[in-house]
């Protein structure tokens, strides 16, 4: 059973702005799904369709098997953890996690009781009759949660969550919502700008951009299959080295600027549809860490000038330039890091014993069977 | 003037201290009570000023109200110490009556100016367009000197030529001399006073209102209040801090009443709308009795000084430290 289902859902907004295209998305009993892309993207406009805080302009929204197009909030059974915490400034930790109940008219005694369980299993017990203003950022978070969970809601709905709370906070904080969410098994939608939290806390990930869904996957998948350049350059990081290349007649090689990569004849059986691709222009990415340092001087290589190594200890991160166009999938980098990319720059994940300095040539093997290729002129990965 | 030159800022010793002595933190002293001087010449001139034309009338008021004073073509006589001035308004059944009609115009006012201003900022907050135009109108009484929104109000109030009297005559409530009876009078004087003063009322409780975060409402709504608890559980006490300042500036403004009835009525019929800033005036410089007239001022700010503390006590009690 679909705990959440989305059909076709359009927002527009009164200026003419459409916000959502046309997303369809299911999300199953007690999945936890992450809507993940950049700003602007329609995540958190998707988010508030479903709480009952946005109109939906087309399409349909049902929450358990009843279509809520047109119900208030209250009436969808949803709990909502907001970015800002929205937490009621004038009530004690223990008001805030209890003021819904307290709205259903719940006996006294058993709102006590429910607020403390929730409070236990978010370490709030001591802070019950603080006020918000009192607590850090970290404990006003598990409020935010606390009033969720004490709902038990069918939806729990997480509009960025952890994007006020410290880098280190903000991963400890990851496994902690991760880990109450399996405890009490509801369905999640959560939204973030952040693909490192979507791949690690999402059972399944909806990669938008501009209101259009990209793809809805696991996040092995989204990693190892990107649909389109945007998915392979947003997803991962260090992101996805994608360069314009052309294939040689009859798919044997791939040309990236002045180098000639050799393809294997299981990159051929794996994607048949290469070969309507011979002789012309193609987008080849390579991950990161399909670029280990070449060892024998056998197989595949790829030979790049050495701009910059940052040694991270488990592995070197190699920055090196080739003479090949690098292709930018706008949204998917960080505004200004879409500036920064230069053309033909690319990263490496080599072994941290592989001696490689800056300012000198490198050369790298290339796993050409993870290679991915995608068409120059719509974008998409080319399969089947 | 002489340029007083700043002292230089002499960096406190480093390196480690010498064994036995504690290590200097901060300044040292001299320095520190350099800089304290410097502050004092500086903020002279205006401390000065601030002397002369608020602390001495004060204090010069204060002297009056506990001396013999006596007047004559050479000025003033502050004569022998005496509580005399404060025993005779006490007693007198003018001040009495004065107190408890400034009481009462001041409760009733302010309350009602709140629940308009309440209202009209409630309504504001949800235009849209045109919230800027709403609010430059609104703000035009507020904007009027109070004698001559005053003045205007009279003509409004004239048996002869005012539109009121005709509004009642139309109304077939007879033709009453509005400001020639006691309630009237006293009713009417109110209306001009909220009419003047909800637009300030108003305007506060709408920064109040813009200050509630959006997404407090929103998670109001996914708990399931309807717009009558949100406003009751959530608006209205996160609104009380905004509405304790409006209420605390328009009790010291009604406290004072003056204008309006020094316009409207002087103070009449009879002592019907005399508020203790009238008495006080009245008793000061029509009758120049100065030492009851400095007895009754100096009683009304002592009045309105210890109202105001005991309302922010209580309030503060209510609502929490952390929020006023």
């Amino acid at each position: 059973m679909a705990d959440v289902e989305l059909e076709k859902v359009i927002k527009v907004y009164p200026n003419g702005f459409t916000a959502v295209h046309e997303v369809t998305l299911t999300v199953g009993d007690g999945e936890f799904v992450v809507l993940v892309g950049p700003s602007g993207c329609g995540k958190t406009t998707i988010l508030r369709m479903i709480a009952g805080l946005e109109d939906i302009t087309g399409g349909v929204i049902k929450i358990g098997e009843k279509v809520v197009n047109d119900l208030n909030p209250k009436e969808r059974d949803i709990a909502m953890v907001f970015q800002n915490y929205a937490l009621y400034p004038h009530m004690t930790v223990a008001e805030n996690i209890g003021f819904a109940l307290k709205l259903r008219k719940m006996p006294k005694d058993e709102i006590q009781r429910k607020v403390k369980e929730a409070a236990h299993i978010l370490g709030l017990t001591e802070w019950l009759d603080r006020k918000p203003a009192q607590l850090s950022g970290g404990q006003r978070q598990r409020v935010a949660m606390g009033r969720a969970i004490v709902r038990e809601p069918s939806v729990f709905l997480m509009d960025e969550p952890l994007s006020n709370l410290d880098a280190k906070l903000r991963v400890q904080m990851r496994s902690e919502v991760s880990r109450i969410q399996r405890q009490l098994g509801v369905a999640t939608v959560y939204v973030t700008h952040d693909q490192t939290e979507a791949m690690t806390m999402g059972d399944r990930v909806a990669v938008l951009r501009d209101g259009y869904l990209q793809q809805y996957d696991n996040p092995q998948v989204l990693y190892d299959n990107p649909d389109n350049v945007f998915v392979a350059a947003f997803i991962g990081s260090p992101s996805m080295n994608l360069y314009e290349a052309t294939l040689e007649p009859g798919a044997t090689a791939v040309r990236i600027g002045s180098q000639t990569v050799q393809l294997t004849e299981q990159v051929r059986i794996a994607r048949p549809a290469l070969m309507r691709y011979a002789g012309r222009k193609v987008v080849v990415g390579l991950r990161p860490e399909h670029l280990p340092a070449s060892t024998n001087g056998d197989g595949p290589e790829l030979k790049g000038n050495v701009d910059l190594v940052e040694a991270l200890g488990s592995e070197l991160l190699v920055h090196f330039t080739i003479d090949a166009e690098r292709v930018i999938a706008e949204g998917a980098h960080e505004e200004d890091a879409e500036d920064l990319l230069k053309s033909g720059e690319g990263v490496a994940r080599v072994d941290p014993r592989a001696s490689i300095k800056p300012g000198t040539t490198a050369t790298f093997s290339v796993d050409v069977e993870r290679m991915q290729f995608f068409d120059p002129d719509s974008d998409a990965a080319i399969r089947g | 003037m002489a340029v007083t030159s700043i002292p230089p800022v002499t960096a406190p010793p480093t390196g480690p201290a010498p064994p036995g002595e504690p290590l200097i933190v901060g300044r040292p002293d001299a320095f520190r009570r350099r800089l304290a001087r410097l502050g004092w010449e500086f903020t002279a001139p205006a401390l000065f000023v601030v002397g002369i034309v608020t602390i001495f009338p004060i204090v010069f008021s204060v002297v009056m109200s506990l001396t013999h004073v006596t007047l004559s073509v050479s000025g003033f006589h502050i004569g022998s110490f005496t509580w005399g001035n404060y025993s005779l308004i006490l007693k007198s059944s003018t001040w009495q009556y004065a107190l408890g009609f400034t009481v009462v115009y001041t409760v009733i006012t302010v309350i009602v100016e709140l629940f308009l201003g309440t209202c009209i900022a409630l309504v504001l907050e949800r235009l849209v367009r045109g919230r800027g135009v709403m609010m430059a109108l609104l703000l035009i009484p507020w904007s009027l000197i109070t004698v001559i929104s005053a003045e205007l109000w009279a003509y409004i109030y004239d048996p002869s030529f005012g539109i009121a009297d005709r509004l009642l005559h139309g109304l077939g409530l007879g033709s009453p001399t509005i400001l020639g009876s006691n309630v009237s009078a006293i009713i009417a004087m109110m209306i001009a006073d909220i009419w003047k003063t909800t637009p300030f009322v108003a305007i506060i409780v709408l920064a109040g209102l813009m200050m509630i975060p959006q997404d407090v409402y929103e998670a109001a709504e996914v708990d399931g209040a309807n717009s009558w608890t949100t406003f009751w559980r959530i608006t209205f006490p996160l609104l009380r801090p905004t509405i304790a300042l409006a209420v605390l500036f328009r009790v010291l403004q009604a406290f004072n009443l003056f204008d309006l009835p020094y316009v409207l009525t002087s103070g009449g019929p009879g002592h019907a709308t005399t508020s203790l800033a009238i008495l006080g005036h009245q008793v000061m410089f029509t009758d120049l009795s100065f030492g009851p007239g400095a007895a009754i001022a100096t009683s009304t700010a002592l009045l309105v000084v210890v109202g105001c503390f005991m309302f922010l006590r209580v309030f503060r009690a209510q609502v929490g430290k952390e929020e006023l």
